[in-house]
C-alpha cells in the first residue's frame, strides 16, 4: 500500500430485473431500454469522484442488484474499466457479482473472468422448484446446478450461494433437503436469511401468504438447527446469516459490518465514507439526469430518499456496536477503546449483564458477542441496549 | 303583534341518524340565515368529533328570523339537543328552554327507542309537538305508516304532519309555517325580576365562559350583577347577545321569551351548570326553576398516560376539559401498573370514549384507560356504608355485609324476528325481564331491569349485531339492587396487576377471567422470557395461560444500504419501548389494557 492510500470498498448497484420478485423491496426496474445510459451515467459519477478515488486503495468491488448479471458484459466492462482508470486496484482485490441462475453461460462467464471478477454469488433460494415458483423466481434447481457447474468449469473458485429459510409452509425438513442440496453442491460461502416480510411488496399484502410462514418458535427451530447443520460441514457462521468456508468470508460485506469505507454508485446505492453515510434516490430517472447535468450529488431530499447524514460521535458508536454485533467475532473491546477513548464493558455494565445472565450475549477472548439465541432477537437486544 | 308574541323557540328531537342535524341545516338554509353556498354539513355540530361520529354532544342554539306567508317576520330560536342517553339530563334542561319540539321520525325506520325518551322528556316539559316524517326521498319510505305508528304509539296527532326531505330540502316550508301556526309564543313578564334559564354553557380563552340562557322573565343587560341561584355565585355581566349561526352578535338587552348568551369573564363551567337559574343579584326572582340537579358521573375509569412524564400534560389537559364540561370529575391516582393518573367520572361510556378521544387529538396525549366501572354500594359488617368507584379500592370480601350494584330501567325497540336474540342477549347480561308491548305488528318494545354494569362495555354493539343494527336502546338509572359481587385479580408473571382487576357478578367470573387471560395471551408482546398470565379471586387462580417467549427478532440483511434504514428501526422500536408500561418485569404496551377492555365484543 502506498503511502495515504485508504483501503476503501466500491458497491455498484446494478438495478434491474427481468421481473420483480414478490417478496422483494431492493430498488429495481424493469425496462431494460435504459441500461446503456445507466452504464454511462455510473461511469461519469465514478468519473467525478476522481478526487477522492486517487487516494484510494480498492480492496472489494461488488455488483449488487438488481440482477447485474443482466447487464451486458461489455457495459459491466466499462464500469469495471472506470474504476481501474480511476482508482488504484488492490491486485489481490475480492471482486464480487451477484447473478441470478438461468442468466449465466460459458460466454459470459468466461468475459466475467478475464475482466477480473473472481466472486460470483448466485440468488438460488430455494431448491425446490414448487417454492421457486411461489417465491416467482425465473429460474428452476437445474438450470442452477448447470449454472454452478459453468462457473466452476470456467475456473470461479469462490461462490456464494443464497437460500431464504421460513418460506410460506416450508417445513424444516424441506429446508434441510434445501441445505443438504447446496452443501452438496459445495460452495465456498453460504447466506441463510430468514424471508423478510416488507409491507410494501405482494407478499406484505397477501393475507393467505402471511398466515401459511411458519411461526416464531418454528423459526427459531429452523435456525437454530440450520446453523448447526452446516457448521458440522465445515461452514463457519461469522455474521447473523452468512456462514463460510475458512478464510472464504464475504471481504466487501465484512466491510460493512467492521464499520469500513465504501462508496457506491448507482439509484438507491448508499456509502459510508468520512462518517458521512449517503443514499441515493431510488429513482434511477432522476439519477441519469442528475448525472448528465452533472450534478453527481443533489441535495438530500426525502421524497427521491436522497439522504446525506454526518454522523457525530455517538451516532458512530451506535453504528459500531449495531454493526459489529452481527459479527460472530462481536465486539472488541480494545478496539471500541481506542475508537471511541470509553470501556465498552463499563458503559453497557447493566446491560451486559441482563444478558448475560440468560446468556443472550457472552464474553469473548477480545470483548462480547451475542450467541446465536441472541442473534436471533438482535434488534430487541439493540434497541433495548443503544441511545439514539 | 308584540315582540314576544312573534318568538318561537324550539328544539328538534329524534332518534339517532333520523336526521336531525341535516333538517336543522335546512332550516338554517331555508330562513337564509346562512347563505347555501357556505354552507359546511351539519353547521350545529360544531365538534371534530361530532361530525365524524354524527352525533350532538353539546347544546348548541342559534337565531333565525322568518318572514312567514301572513307576511310577519318571527324570531326563531333553534336550540339543539345531545341525542344520547349519556346526556340525558342535559336534554331536558334543552328542551326547557323551549315552547316546542320538532320530532322527527325517520320514514324507512318509524319509531325507535330514543324517539320514545325523547318524546316523553318533551311531554314533561309541556311542549308542543310537531311530528315531522323525514327521508320521503328514500324509496322504502312509508309516509302513512309512519305518520299512523306515531298516533298509535304516541299519541298524539300526526294525521298531515310535515312529510319532508332534509336532504333534498322537499316541503321544509311546511315545518316552518307549523312552527309559526303551532308552537306557543312564550308568555312571561318583561318588568318582572329577572329570571333565565341556563341551558348550556362553553369556554372560550377569549370571553371566559359563555353562558346560553333563555330568559323566562324581566331583562337582562350589560353590566347587570347578576346571581346563580344554585351555586349562589354572583357575576357582573360583560356582554350580552344573541347567537346567529356565524357566531355571537352583542345586544343591549335580552327580554323575557328571548334566547341568547351571557358573559361575564367567568372562569370555569362547573360555575354555570346546565339547569341553574340566572338572576338580577339585588333584585332576585321568587322561584328557581325547579328540576336542577349537578351532572353526576355513572361510569369511572382510571386514565393515565402511556409515557409516565406526561403526568402534568394530561392534569392540564384534564383541567381545560374540565373548563368546558361541568360533568367531567377526575382525581389524582397511583396505580401500581400504571404509575400516575386520574380516577375520572363520566356520564357514560360514550362521554368516556369522547373524552378519551379528545385527550388523545386535541392534546396529543397517548393515553392508558383502564376498564371502566360503576360505583357499587357496599354495606360493612359494621354497619358502614360505603361506596367503591375503584376496583383496587374493593375491600376483603369477610368484612362485606351486603353488596349492591346500580340498574338501569331499559326499553329496547326491536322487530319481532329478532326479540329472541335480543332476549337471550338481556339474560346473558343478567337482564330482569318486565313485560313486552307491541309497537306494531312487526316491532315489540321490551322492558328490563339490567346493571349497568353488563351494559357499559358493549352492550349497544351487542344489541346491534344480534338485530341487524335494527333494534334501539334508551335506558334510565334505576337505583341500586342487590348482587353477588366479587373482585377478579389479574396475574403477570406472578405479580397482581391492579390496573386490570375489576368486580363481577360471581357467576361470570369463570368465563370472564377465561377471556381476560386469552385476550392478555394474545395481546402481550413476547417477553425474553416466559410469562404465565392467570386470573384469581381471592388469590385461587380460575385460568391461566402462558404468553412463550420472544424468540426471533431480526433483521436478516443488512449490507451497506441497510443500515440507515435498520438504525431508524431500532430507534422506532426503542421509542415503542418507552410507550411500555412496565408490570413488574413485563412489558405491556398501552393497547393491551384496551383490548382488555373491549372484551365482550365477541
Amino acid at each position: 500500500m502506498q503511502k495515504n492510500q485508504k483501503p476503501l470498498g466500491i458497491y455498484v448497484h446494478v438495478p434491474f430485473c427481468v421481473h420483480k420478485c414478490a417478496y422483494c423491496d431492493f430498488y429495481s426496474v424493469t425496462d431494460m431500454e435504459l441500461m446503456r445510459e445507466y452504464t454511462s451515467a455510473v461511469v461519469a459519477h465514478i468519473r467525478s469522484k476522481k478526487k477522492f478515488l486517487k487516494n484510494a486503495l480498492v480492496e472489494t468491488i461488488y455488483f449488487g442488484g438488481g440482477t447485474p448479471s443482466l447487464l451486458p458484459v461489455a457495459q459491466l466492462e466499462r464500469i469495471l474499466n472506470a474504476i481501474y482508470s480511476t482508482a488504484a486496484v488492490a491486485p489481490n482485490a475480492e471482486i464480487t457479482l451477484e447473478a441470478n441462475p438461468g442468466t449465466l453461460t460459458s460466454k459470459n462467464l468466461s468475459a466475467y473472468k478475464k475482466m477480473g471478477i473472481n466472486r460470483l454469488s448466485i440468488g438460488l433460494q430455494s431448491a425446490d422448484d414448487e417454492e421457486l415458483s411461489a417465491l416467482s423466481r425465473i429460474h428452476t434447481r437445474a438450470e442452477f446446478e448447470n449454472s454452478f457447474m459453468l462457473a466452476r468449469m470456467e475456473g470461479f473458485d469462490n461462490i456464494n450461494v443464497d437460500l431464504i429459510y421460513a418460506l410460506p409452509k416450508q417445513t424444516k425438513a424441506k429446508l434441510f433437503s434445501n441445505i443438504d442440496y447446496v452443501i452438496s453442491m459445495n460452495p465456498e460461502h453460504i447466506s441463510l436469511y430468514g424471508l423478510t416480510i416488507e409491507p410494501e411488496t405482494p407478499f406484505g399484502k397477501n393475507k393467505e401468504i402471511l398466515s401459511a410462514i411458519p411461526d416464531e418458535d418454528e423459526q427459531y427451530e429452523m435456525y437454530m438447527s440450520a446453523c448447526k447443520r452446516l457448521e458440522e460441514c465445515g461452514y463457519f457462521q461469522y455474521e447473523i446469516s452468512n456462514f463460510a468456508k475458512k478464510d472464504c468470508g464475504c471481504k466487501h460485506n465484512l466491510k460493512y459490518w467492521m464499520n469500513k469505507e465504501y462508496i457506491s454508485f448507482g439509484p438507491a446505492a448508499a456509502s459510508f465514507v468520512e462518517n458521512t453515510e449517503y443514499t441515493y434516490a431510488r429513482d434511477i430517472e432522476l439519477y441519469l439526469s442528475n448525472l448528465k447535468n452533472e450534478k453527481a450529488i443533489r441535495q438530500p431530499d426525502e421524497e427521491t430518499g436522497e439522504t446525506e447524514h454526518v454522523l457525530d460521535e455517538e451516532e458512530l458508536e451506535t453504528r459500531f456496536v449495531m454493526l459489529h454485533f452481527r459479527l460472530r467475532a462481536g465486539i472488541n473491546t480494545g478496539e471500541y477503546q481506542q475508537k471511541f477513548g470509553l470501556s465498552f464493558e463499563k458503559i453497557y455494565e447493566d446491560k451486559l449483564e441482563k444478558y448475560m445472565k440468560d446468556k443472550f450475549i457472552v464474553r469473548t477472548e477480545h470483548g462480547f458477542r451475542l450467541t446465536r439465541r441472541g442473534m436471533l432477537i438482535s434488534n430487541t437486544i439493540l434497541s433495548d441496549i443503544l441511545e439514539f | 303583534m308584540t315582540r314576544q308574541e312573534k318568538i318561537r323557540n324550539f328544539s328538534i328531537i329524534a332518534h339517532i341518524d333520523h336526521g336531525k342535524s341535516t333538517l336543522a341545516d335546512r332550516i338554517l338554509e331555508k330562513t337564509q340565515s346562512i347563505a347555501t353556498r357556505d354552507m359546511e354539513d351539519q353547521i350545529l355540530d360544531n365538534m371534530d368529533i361530532e361530525r365524524e361520529r354524527g352525533i350532538t354532544i353539546k347544546a348548541r342554539a342559534v337565531k333565525l328570523n322568518y318572514k312567514a306567508s301572513d307576511g310577519e317576520t318571527y324570531e326563531f330560536n333553534l336550540i339543539d339537543t345531545p341525542g344520547h342517553v349519556d346526556f340525558n339530563y342535559e336534554v331536558s334542561r334543552s328542551l326547557s328552554a323551549c315552547e316546542g319540539a320538532l320530532l322527527v321520525v325517520d320514514a324507512t325506520q318509524g319509531i325507535e327507542a330514543q324517539t320514545l325518551a325523547n318524546t316523553y322528556l318533551a311531554l314533561d316539559e309541556n311542549l308542543e309537538i310537531i311530528p315531522v316524517v323525514n327521508k320521503i326521498d328514500l324509496p322504502s319510505a312509508n309516509i302513512e305508516g309512519v305518520r299512523k305508528e306515531i298516533e298509535d304509539v304516541i299519541g298524539i296527532p300526526a294525521d298531515g304532519c310535515p312529510a319532508v326531505s332534509a336532504k333534498t330540502g322537499l316541503n321544509i316550508e311546511d315545518i316552518l309555517e307549523k312552527i309559526v301556526t303551532d308552537i306557543p309564543a312564550h308568555e312571561g313578564d318583561e318588568n318582572a325580576p329577572l329570571k333565565c334559564l341556563i341551558f348550556d354553557s362553553y369556554y372560550d380563552s377569549y370571553r371566559g365562559v359563555v353562558i346560553y340562557v333563555r330568559v323566562a322573565e324581566g331583562k337582562l343587560r350589560a353590566g347587570q350583577t347578576i346571581r346563580l341561584m344554585n351555586t349562589g355565585a354572583t357575576f357582573e355581566t360583560v356582554e350580552v347577545g344573541y347567537m346567529s349561526a356565524f357566531g355571537l352578535v352583542p345586544a343591549k338587552e335580552l327580554s323575557a321569551g328571548e334566547v341568547g348568551y351571557i358573559t361575564a369573564s367567568i372562569k370555569s363551567v362547573a360555575d354555570t351548570q346546565v339547569g341553574d337559574t340566572v338572576t338580577n343579584d339585588e333584585n332576585p326572582t321568587a322561584e328557581p326553576f325547579p328540576g336542577f340537579h349537578a351532572a353526576q358521573p355513572m361510569v369511572y375509569a382510571g386514565i393515565y398516560p402511556a409515557d409516565g412524564a406526561k403526568y402534568p400534560d394530561l392534569r392540564d389537559a384534564l383541567e381545560k376539559l374540565r373548563l368546558n364540561d361541568a360533568a367531567l370529575t377526575f382525581e389524582p391516582e397511583t396505580s401500581i401498573a400504571l404509575g400516575f393518573g386520574f380516577r375520572c367520572g363520566f356520564l357514560g361510556l360514550l362521554h368516556m370514549e369522547i373524552i378519551a378521544e379528545r385527550l388523545e387529538r386535541e392534546f396529543n396525549l397517548d393515553l392508558v384507560t383502564t376498564a371502566p366501572s360503576v360505583i357499587y354500594k357496599l354495606t360493612m359488617r359494621n354497619g358502614e356504608v360505603i361506596y367503591i368507584d375503584n376496583p383496587a379500592n374493593y375491600p376483603d370480601p369477610e368484612q362485606i355485609a351486603k353488596a349492591e350494584e346500580p340498574v338501569v330501567k331499559a326499553s329496547i325497540i326491536v322487530p319481532t324476528d329478532y326479540v329472541g336474540g335480543i332476549m337471550d342477549l338481556c339474560r346473558d347480561r343478567r337482564g330482569d325481564y318486565k313485560n313486552m308491548t307491541y309497537i306494531d305488528k312487526t316491532r315489540v318494545e321490551l322492558h328490563y331491569i339490567l346493571p349497568l354494569n353488563e351494559i357499559i362495555y358493549d352492550f349497544f354493539d351487542a344489541l346491534k349485531s344480534r338485530s341487524k343494527g335494527y333494534a334501539s336502546l334508551d335506558y334510565e338509572l334505576d337505583g341500586y339492587s342487590e348482587s353477588k359481587l366479587v373482585k377478579l385479580e389479574v396475574l403477570l408473571n406472578g405479580e397482581v396487576v391492579d390496573a386490570l382487576s375489576f368486580i363481577v357478578h360471581a357467576d361470570k367470573a369463570y368465563s370472564r377471567g377465561r377471556k381476560i387471560v386469552e385476550k392478555l395471551r394474545d395481546n402481550i408482546p413476547r417477553q425474553l422470557f416466559e410469562v404465565p398470565v392467570q386470573a384469581a379471586i381471592g388469590g385461587r387462580v380460575i385460568a391461566r395461560e402462558t404468553v412463550r417467549a420472544m424468540r426471533k427478532d431480526v433483521l436478516a440483511k443488512c449490507y451497506g444500504g441497510d443500515i440507515t434504514r435498520k438504525k431508524k428501526l431500532l430507534e422506532k422500536q426503542k421509542e415503542g419501548k418507552k410507550r411500555m408500561r412496565k408490570l413488574g418485569s413485563v412489558e405491556v404496551p398501552p393497547e393491551t389494557f384496551m383490548a382488555v377492555l373491549k372484551l365482550d365484543e365477541e
